[in-house]
Parts: structure tokens; sequence; C-alpha cells
């Protein structure tokens, strides 16, 4: 579930990014219209709240809190090296990883 | 004086920083690489992992205690976690303050003789203690700790686009634009990270640097303190009368019926042999996060339960939960991952830190470096590559030294003192990126040939290693060569652009450490 996690997290932060102008631009082209950028901030904030609760199904919700925290940095920074140095791939990452995660999740469970 | 309330708190962050900068860098890295203390203890001494930690190995290493110091005035016994694989033997002999230790070997049962070394503690205590007498040492860490935590706020209020400037990172801009963006993504990104563990850090000495309370609280009687808050029994006066010991393995059976899944971590026999002989055993303390003392005392003769301690009042809770996310004991690989990811961002942000201070001031061309730009230059490189090396060094020393070296542990720390002193005079001898370059390539080859170092002197390289699924052995393994690899991008861009001053260099070698 660690993936699912990180999947969500790093969605998330995918969307929060591309609800602001400069990486809109960079990864998109254009700037997001009004509506965009409130369906952007208001998605990205309800995965970043949603990516804790399989750490806390996993860790409980002590570990769970501290291991949700740590995945948050490291989506963040896996997000920012992957808009610098390969930004089709950032993209991909966003569809890709949730995705992944549920797959680990469903076949072990 | 500067002139409104966030220049001032810019100038704060910037000496708050420098000043304790080089000692911060030092006590982020170790320390991160305490993360993984017993994996290192036991990457250093390979053949005497051993896995049994109930009664049996209990009562082997108490036979030895028995065997090499029958008449000692303490013993204690440190039994295997599956992070810490080593029987530790620790004895007092009589009319010594200090307690002798030694690492059991499970093939002989005796106290293992070839290859001594601090492995991982070395690391540990020099995050804490530098390697100076340890109250000077805690001191200066703690004062270099306070001013870590006054850069860290200092830090969040004078950055103006905290929100803004998230995701921003723009490896290619010129001067020091590149690594302000290094900087802050390292710093912003693992804020909580940062400030939790550096608050933590000033918790777990808060006893010595601000013992008022305790001291107004309990009169002055310490001892009190330590057995109320701490839950550590106070130590029995010896009867001076002879009596034999009690049989150990029920007393660790007892304990293992309360504690089926913390188990023992500790044993301690206090005046073996005498009439008022006590045993302790210890709890296991890593399958939950706060970090409380529990333990059973048993009379050391007849084997009764005297007292059973444990403390779970709301500060002794809070204090033991701030401990436990300092240590990062718990046995949850993934986590230790993340925190040991989360001290690398820790050792970068510092270092980024250093390098914008010169990148900043950094002259023209035609210009003359002044003596302070010179002196920081010298201590950025020496400590934030050389560093690494001397630790690279370290381990290279513990494979390469011959095992029946007379103070062999003391040697590896030598050989790890003269290649940091050498890191920096260096550079002081190499200005500029081409120092940079040599000593990134020095790093890479130190940790790219480290696996074939291990792979010449022990039976445990990758190629065991990996096919057994022996992952403590080969996570070392493959950790040596993930930094010499990270070292090696860093020496190539350096090198390449070596030619141009090292104020115009891009961002990056930190950032591919791993983070």
């Amino acid at each position: 579930m660690a993936p699912l996690a990180f999947g969500l997290a790093y969605a998330g932060f995918l969307a929060l990014a591309l609800a602001m102008d400069r990486h809109h631009r960079d990864l998109l082209g254009g700037v997001p219209s009004r509506m965009g950028r409130l369906l952007f901030r208001g998605g990205g904030w309800m995965l970043l709240g949603l990516s804790i609760a399989p750490c806390c199904a996993l860790w409980g919700p002590s570990f769970g809190a501290i291991a949700w925290c740590g995945l948050l940095t490291l989506a963040a920074f896996t997000l920012v090296s992957l808009t610098t140095y390969a930004p089709r791939a950032a993209l991909l990452a966003a569809a890709l990883l949730p995705a992944l995660g549920l797959a680990t999740w469903f076949r072990l469970s | 004086m500067k002139h409104g309330f966030r220049q001032c708190m810019a100038w704060l962050h910037t000496w708050a920083g420098l000043i304790p900068g080089w000692i911060l860098f030092a006590v982020f890295l170790t320390g991160t690489a305490a993360y993984y203390r017993g994996e290192i203890s036991a990457w250093t001494r390979p053949d005497l992992r051993m896995e049994d930690n109930g009664p049996e190995a209990a009562m082997l290493g108490l036979r030895e205690l028995q065997r090499i110091a029958p008449d000692a005035t303490g013993w204690l016994i440190g039994l295997p976690t599956s992070s810490d694989p080593l029987l530790r033997l620790y004895w007092r002999p009589p009319g010594e303050r200090r307690f002798r230790d030694g690492i059991l070997d499970p093939a002989t049962g005796r106290v293992a003789e070839a290859g001594r070394t601090m492995g991982g503690e070395f690391f540990y205590r020099f995050h804490f203690e530098l390697h100076m007498p340890p109250i000077w040492g805690r001191w200066l860490v703690g004062l270099c700790a306070m001013s870590m935590l006054v850069a860290i706020i200092s830090g969040i209020i004078t950055h103006r686009r905290i929100f803004a400037d998230f995701f921003t990172f723009r490896p290619g801009k010129a001067g020091h634009r590149s690594w302000l963006d290094a900087h802050n993504l390292l710093a912003v990104l693992a804020l909580p990270y940062h400030l939790m563990i550096t608050y933590t850090g000033l918790l777990t000495l808060m006893l010595m640097y601000m013992p008022w309370g305790m001291q107004l609280a309990y009169k002055g009687d310490q001892q009190a303190f330590i057995a109320e808050a701490l839950s550590i029994a106070p130590p029995p006066r010896p009867a001076r009368q002879a009596a034999p010991l009690t049989d150990l393995a029920p007393l660790v059976a007892e304990a293992l019926r309360r504690w089926p899944e913390t188990g023992v971590r500790r044993i301690g026999i206090s005046f073996p042999g005498d009439a008022n002989a006590t045993i302790v055993l210890g709890r296991g303390d890593r399958h939950e996060l706060a970090i409380r003392r529990r333990e059973l005392v048993f009379s050391g003769t007849t084997g009764e339960l005297r007292l059973a301690t444990g403390n779970d009042a709301p500060a002794v809770q809070t204090v033991g939960v701030a401990y436990g996310l300092h240590f990062a004991r718990f046995e949850l690989p993934f986590l230790h991952v993340l925190f040991f990811l989360s001290g690398l961002a820790g050792t970068a942000m510092v270092g980024t830190g250093l390098v914008m201070w010169v990148a900043k001031r950094a002259p023209k061309a035609t210009e003359r470096r002044h003596f302070g730009l010179r002196l920081v230059e010298t201590l950025n490189l020496g400590t934030i590559f050389g560093l690494p090396i001397a630790m690279l060094g370290f381990f290279w020393a513990n494979r390469l030294l011959p095992g029946m070296l007379d103070h062999r542990p003391d040697w590896e720390i030598r050989i790890f003192f003269a290649l940091w002193l050498g890191a920096y005079l260096h550079a002081a001898l190499r200005p500029g990126r081409r120092g940079w370059a040599e000593q990134a390539g020095i790093a890479a080859l130190l940790g790219l040939l480290l696996p074939a170092v291990n792979a010449a002197t022990t039976r445990h390289h990758l190629g065991v290693a990996l096919p057994a699924g022996d992952w403590l052995m080969a996570g070392m393994d493959l950790g040596f060569l993930g930094f010499g690899l990270a070292f090696a991008l860093a020496a190539r861009r350096l090198w390449q652009g070596a030619d141009r001053p090292v104020a115009t260099r891009q961002g990056g070698h930190l950032r591919e450490r791993g983070i």
C-alpha cells in the first residue's frame, strides 16, 4: 500500500503544480482557466489528503502519520526532479504511479 | 543594525547557518549514517552475526562473562535484533568505573579477538560528541543544534515565496540562483523532518543543557529522578558475601512471556556472585514509537521478581515519542529508508547553504579573493566532500587493517581523521572547481571499489549476499555503489566545467546523492 500512498501524493502535488501558472506553462502550455485552477487545486489537496489513508492502514495511526510526512517529501522531490529533467514523464507518472499502487494493493490483498 | 524585520532575519539566517555550518554538516551526515548503526556494525563484523535472542543466547553470553570476568562488579549482555544482529558483552572489572566490551563470536562462544572495530558506534557517537571528550562534544553539538533551530525559523521567515516557489528548480540559472533553488527545495520539502530532528535532538540531551527543573523538583537527587522518570532501578549495594548466581534461563523465559512481541534487549547483572546481586531484564524497544524503558528486576540469588519498572505518565510518553522520532529504532525498514533519505536532504540542505554563501560573494574573475572567502571555500570542500571520503575510508580501513592489530579500533579512527585532514589540505591547495572535481573523483573511487574490497576480504560479497537474500550485507554494498555512482556523476560534471570559476557552477551534485 506504500506505492499507492506515494502515487496519490505524487498526483496531488502535480495537480497543485498545474494550478500554478509557471508550472502549467512548462508542463501543458498556456495558463489554466479560473475553473481549471480551482479544479487542480481542489483535486490536489484532495489527493494529498487521501494519501494518508493507505499509510494509516498499513502502519497504524502513529507510524502512519510519520510515514505520510516522509512520503509527501519523497513525492514532492520526485515531482520536482521529473518536471525539471523529464517533464513528459512527470505527467505520465501521475497516472501510472497511483495505478501501479492500486495494482500492487490488489495483488497483495 | 540591519533595517526591517525580514533583512534582520536574513542576516540572522546567514550567520546562524554559516558559523556552525560545518559542524552541522558533519552532525547531519554521521547522524544519517547512524540510522543504520546496527547494520554498519554488522557489516564491519560480518562473521559475528547471530539471530538467536532467546534464553540460549543469553546463556551463551553469561557463560563467556563468567569465564573472562568472574570477579567483575557488573555484567551487561546486549541481545541481538534483526537490524543489530550482534551479541554484545560488557563487564566492569573491580576498581574500574568504565565498562569494557566485546562481541561474542557465535562460532566459538568466546569474545571475538580478531577484527575489533567500533563499527556503527563510531558514527553514532561522533554524531553528538564529535569524538571529543563527551561533555565538550555534547555542549558544542547542542549549541550548533540550537543555532540550527534559529536558522530554520529565521529561514522560514526570510523565504518570501514558500508556496509560489514550492516546486521551483532552475538548474541552468547563473550565479547563486540555482543554489538558492536547491537550498530552498531541500529545506521546504523536508521541513517537517528538519524541525522534528533538530528539536528532538536537543530534547535528547535536555537534562544536560537545562537541568534546573529536575534539580528543583527532586532537590538535587538525580538518582531519584532517574529511577522515577527513566524507570531505571537504583543499583544495589554489595553485601560482600559470596552467593551463587541463580539460573538465568527461567528469568528470560518469564520476561518473554510478559513481552512476547518485543522480547528482551538487555540483561544487566550487578555484583554477580554477591549475596545482593540483582538481575535486570530490559525490554526491547523496536515495536512502538515511544521509547520507554521497561525493566524486570530479579534477585540475583533466588530469582524472585522484585520490581517491574515502567512509567506511563504523559510527560514520560511525550519524551519517549520525541526520543523515538529522533532515534528511529523501530523495525520498519521502509520508514527507515524515509528517515535516511530525509537525513540526506538535511545534510544537502546544510551543504547547499554553505556553498551558496560563497557563490553569493564570489568576486569577478579579475578581483582578488579575500581571506574569509578562501577560508570558507576550503572548509566547504574539505567538509562537504572530505567527510564522505573519510567515512568511506573508515570502511576501507575496516576491511584492510590486519585483524589482530593492536588498538585496531583506534587505527580505523586515525585513518578516518587523516583522510579528513588530507581533504582540508587538498582543498586549501587546490581552490576552485578543479579541487571539487578531484575530491568527488576520490569519493567515487572509494565508494565504487568498496564492494570489490569486501569481496576480496570476506565471504559476504554481493555475489553471495544477493542470491542468499542477505539484505543487510547486500544493502550496505549497494549503498556504497550508489554513493560512489553519485560522486562519479558529480565528478564528471564538475570536471567538464572546471575552467569556469566555481561561483557559476550549476546545481546538482547534492541532488544526485540519492534525494
